[in-house]
């Protein structure tokens, strides 16, 4: 299977994922999607940081520098209240989204009924 | 792991700019590295491993550039939001602390908005009244232009010549000092389209005046050249009239109308906003094209100075043109140019200035509060600036939250104030004396509000200011301190405190002082003998048209019908022929002479002799006393019979027997004998304020060309002027409605003005107090809270009570004292500036500075009692506990 390019605008939903858990430097976001993906998405690392800011000053993420395990100085991104609730009501869309788009591409020719919403 | 709070102070320390695209940069080297370790430790050789890292990174540069411009985007963002965030907490705060001192924040927001609304309400009068007199463009530079005697008047009135044709064209033609003239006349006119005549306004204009007044017609076109030189027949209807007589059709032009018996042919309409210079006047309905080869008419002339020509330079050219014009025996100008601002010829111009002066001052009271109350607020806040000094807030910090602090109190004093403005303009054209008609133009205007915002802002921040550097000049560890409430810095502010307490009794005193003696002239006013009763007397005018009525017998028909007639009229108990009716004055002009008597320098050939033509029942009628003699007993012209006024006869003939002297006006030395049959008592017709001295001849009435007027005594409140506008369409249909005027109106129209100013100024005088006693009741207030111990331990010593009053009363009087002297000394340079709004009371009158003095003194005393009650209630125990 070929490596999929990243849907736009789900960029913005995978790094908030994946800070859900813990805060995160830029490299550390890129390996964790790289492993949740399974390498199956494919994806410019600076995009990945064309994300983070993005999502920065919107208020979505906060940034600390702090101290890498190795002892490297790394830029730290956080979670905000407004992210946390960001990225659930937008998960809630997308799971949405995407049930209605495969049910439409999975259903018999005449039952199609379902409508596309986002 | 991540460490908060070190960072970002470190991040406070480096400049902005530099430091997010270093960050930037770091990111991308940090990233680059870690790739290039993940990829060696799967296996791949160093160098290979680092190009791997880049080319998964994507094209350096470009990708570098991007994040780059990210980056600035965000910090942009979050600046602006760090910055509205801050401005939201300093905010929110601000409302709280103000909210803990609800009263305070009250009296500040009120006293604030007072004075900007005063201020902005007479601001406005005053803009629109005196700034924007006219209508035209460069208005700074028109001026009306008239003719005055070169010898000057004896009146006390303005003189106003309306120059002829020749003169105003030798103006036009030569002069260097106006951009343009424009000559026009003003008049009632009868105007017959179909059926009833209207009486309607015409104003004879030049088609250049239209330009010169900015506008343009919005049909049809002005008079053109061949007209003007033919002196066609064409008329311009203004707005109103084709709005209301051809309800705006488009297809008047070319019709015919009839002004004053003669036809006209509409060419076209014009703009309601054009306007004579003289406002408020009924607005003009039909323009009609001037002619100016008519020697006989008097002129009104409006015009555009030059730039940098001054009034002087001007008068001087036209006075040198109107010598060389020929209309004047050489080297005599019996009349020179008399040039004025339209904002001089405004009526009520010294009320309105003395008000602007009066609300000056009621703002510098104002302000003065306004300081004092944020300077007092300070003071009692030391100690919670202190403590959050010494808890870390930043110098500026607390300056900004200050600053923030005065802002919300004087923005919300400004809205307020725009708002009470608003509403007092209102009351003002309400209250508006009938005289002053201009002012139902006048509007809250942008400069005004945008001076009076300026205003509040600028209060803000002055008096933000003084609570920081004040606050700053303060030590924390001083502060902290227990009970050190008597630093030498609270003496010194005190004393600041003090000193605007004083400024604004001062200021309140030279208030009152003025207000008390525009009261006296209100109260003079009213209790004058008028020497005549005006109670139910009209006069009944009526224009008679050339055409119909050219000859004297003629004239004289209408005149026995329309007396006959009205004679009958139930409800009309007398009648008289008067040739000047109340409100008016007509003059002959000369050297008043007594026969047999050297002539009195005090009267020159260019004297106006004040006069009026009557019948002889006029004197009854209108309750006029006969002082010595009678009445006319022979009316012919042979008997040249006059009737002198009981003021000249007094000052002539102190010891009576003015009868049978003979008196004339004489100009280059004719002038017929009349022989004085009766002396009348001074009427003040026009209402008081006249002079009496002045020499008033009454002759019998005679024969004018232009019309007749009639005097008439109702009866109750019978309406007359419906029956008595019958009666003369009865007589002739043709003629146009009469003019019916209340003589009691005028009497109290006269009045009017004065009292409207006395009113306004006595509304500003109690504003000012009550501000003042405000601004002593704070500082009584404070004092007598600084000093709680220092009474407690007076009374705990024994102190009586009437003595810690005293002590506490005292200080208020003195204050008091102090500024109503000084208030005094102002008011004694200031109320020789309304000498001119004065009647039958002195500028410097003393029962008018007494009441200054006293009244601001029981306002002070009335400041003293809840901080004197406060004082006595002192419980000595608890005041040397505390602290």
């Amino acid at each position: 299977m070929s490596r999929l390019p990243v849907l736009k605008g789900t960029l913005d939903l995978l790094v908030l994922r994946a800070l859900s858990w813990t805060p995160m430097h830029g490299f550390e976001i890129v390996t964790w999607l790289e492993r949740a993906a399974n390498g199956s998405l494919e994806l410019e690392d600076s995009a990945l940081y064309q994300a983070v800011y993005r999502l920065e000053e919107r208020g979505h993420l906060e940034a600390e520098w702090g101290i890498t395990e190795n002892n490297r100085r790394a830029r730290y991104y956080k979670l905000t209240v407004a992210g946390r609730a960001y990225l659930r009501s937008e998960t809630k869309n997308w799971m949405r989204y995407a049930d209605t788009v495969s049910s439409i591409l999975t259903a018999a020719k005449d039952g199609a009924s379902a409508r596309a919403t986002t | 792991m991540i460490r908060s709070g070190i960072p970002r102070l470190f991040r406070l320390a480096v400049r902005r700019r530099d430091r997010w695209e270093r960050d930037v940069e770091d990111e991308i080297k940090l990233h680059l590295a870690l790739r290039a370790e993940q990829l060696a430790a799967q296996g791949a050789a160093p160098d290979e491993a680092y190009r791997e890292a880049v080319r998964r990174f994507g094209p350096l540069n470009e990708s570098r550039a991007r994040l780059l411009d990210a980056a600035r985007h965000r910090e942009q963002q979050m600046q602006r939001t760090e910055f509205f965030g801050d401005v939201r907490q300093d905010l929110s705060f601000a409302l709280r602390t103000l909210g803990r001192q609800k009263g305070w924040a009250a009296i500040t927001v009120l006293t604030l908005a007072l004075g900007i609304g005063a201020t902005t309400a007479v601001f406005s009068v005053v803009s629109s009244l005196l700034l924007h007199a006219v209508p035209y463009p460069a208005p700074d530079r028109v001026v009306i232009v008239e003719q005055e005697p070169s010898a000057g008047n004896n009146t006390g009135m303005h003189v106003s010549i309306t120059p002829a044709p020749p003169i105003v064209n030798a103006w036009r033609d030569g002069n260097h000092t106006f951009e343009t003239l424009e000559p026009y006349r003003s008049s009632t006119a009868a105007l017959r389209t179909n059926g009833d005549p209207a009486q309607i306004s015409a104003t004879w204009i030049l088609p250049s005046f239209v330009s010169f007044a900015g506008e343009r017609p919005i049909l049809g076109r002005l008079f053109s050249p061949a007209e003007m030189a033919s002196h066609a027949r064409v008329a311009l209807l203004s707005e109103s009239l084709w709005q209301s007589r051809y309800g705006g059709d488009q297809a008047v032009l070319g019709r015919t109308i009839t002004i004053d018996d003669s036809v006209y042919t509409v060419i076209g309409v014009l703009p309601a906003a054009l306007r004579t210079p003289s406002r408020g006047r009924t607005a003009t309905d039909a323009w009609l094209p001037l002619d100016l080869s008519n020697k006989r008419l008097g002129l009104r002339v409006v015009g555009r100075l030059r730039a940098g020509a001054t009034i002087g330079a001007a008068r001087h050219d036209l006075d040198a043109l109107s010598g060389r014009s020929g209309a004047y025996p050489p080297g005599k100008l019996p009349f020179v140019a008399r040039i004025s601002t339209p904002a001089d010829l405004v009526d009520f111009r010294e009320a309105l200035l003395m008000l602007t002066a009066a609300v000056a001052l009621v703002l510098l009271v104002a302000c003065a509060n306004v300081a004092h109350l944020m300077l007092s607020r300070t003071a009692s806040r030391h100690r919670e600036l202190a403590i959050r000094a010494a808890l870390g807030a930043g110098r500026a910090r607390l300056f900004r939250q200050l600053l923030t602090e005065s802002l919300v109190l004087a923005l919300t004093g400004a809205a307020l104030g725009v708002f009470l403005g608003w509403i007092g303009l209102e009351a003002l054209v309400a209250l508006r004396p009938p005289s002053l008609v201009e002012l139902v133009a006048a509007r809250l205007d942008h400069t005004t509000l945008f001076v009076s915002v300026a205003l509040a802002i600028a209060s803000g921040v002055a008096f933000g200011v003084i609570g920081a550097v004040q606050s700053a000049r303060h030590s924390t560890h001083e502060s902290l301190k227990a009970g050190s409430l008597a630093t030498s810095h609270s003496r010194r502010s005190d004393r600041l405190r003090s000193l605007l307490v004083v400024s604004e009794m001062a200021l309140s005193a030279t208030l009152i002082v003025g207000a008390t003696l525009l009261v006296r002239s209100v109260v003079n006013l009213q209790d004058t003998d008028l020497g005549f009763n005006p109670s139910g007397v009209y006069a009944v005018s009526v224009t008679l048209p050339k055409s119909r009525y050219a000859t004297p017998a003629a004239r004289a028909a209408f005149r026995h019908e329309l007396t006959s007639r009205l004679r009958v009229v139930p409800g009309i108990r007398d009648l008289a022929v008067a040739e000047v009716t109340p409100g008016s004055r007509s003059f002959a002009i000369g050297k008043f002479e007594v026969e047999g008597e050297a002539p009195s320098p005090a009267s020159t050939e260019t004297s106006y002799i004040d006069g009026n033509g009557v019948a002889p029942g006029y004197f009854t009628m209108m309750g006029i006393r006969l002082v010595e003699g009678t009445t006319f007993t022979d009316t012919s012209d042979a008997a040249n019979q006059v009737v002198i006024n009981a003021g000249y006869a007094r000052s002539h003939w102190p010891s009576g027997g003015a009868l049978g002297h003979r008196v004339r006006v004489a100009y280059q030395g004719n002038g017929t004998w009349k022989t004085i049959v009766g002396v009348a008592a001074d009427a003040a017709t026009g209402g008081p304020g006249s002079a009496p001295q002045a020499p008033m001849l009454y002759q019998p009435s005679g024969d004018s060309q232009y019309g007749t007027s009639v005097m008439i005594r109702t009866q109750g409140t019978a309406d007359v002027v419906t029956p008595v506008r019958a009666l003369i369409r009865s007589i002739d249909p043709q003629m146009t409605a009469p003019t019916i005027e209340s003589t009691e109106q005028i009497v109290a129209n006269s009045i009017a003005g004065p009292r409207f100013s006395m009113l306004l100024l006595t509304v500003f005088t109690l504003l000012a107090l009550v501000l003042a006693a405000v601004g002593l009741y704070g500082v009584m207030a404070y004092s007598v809270a600084q000093r709680t111990r220092e009474i407690g331990i007076r009374v705990a010593l024994g102190a009586p009570r009437g003595a810690v009053a005293r002590m506490v009363v005292a200080r208020g009087v003195i204050l008091a004292c102090i500024g109503a002297a000084l208030g005094l000394g102002g008011a004694y340079l200031g109320t020789r500036l309304i000498v001119k709004l004065l009647y039958g009371v002195a500028p410097v009158d003393a029962l008018s500075f007494t009441t200054g003095a006293v009244v601001l003194i029981l306002a002070a005393l009335a400041a003293c009692v809840v901080p004197t009650r406060r004082a006595l209630g002192v419980d000595p125990i608890r005041a040397i506990r505390a602290d």
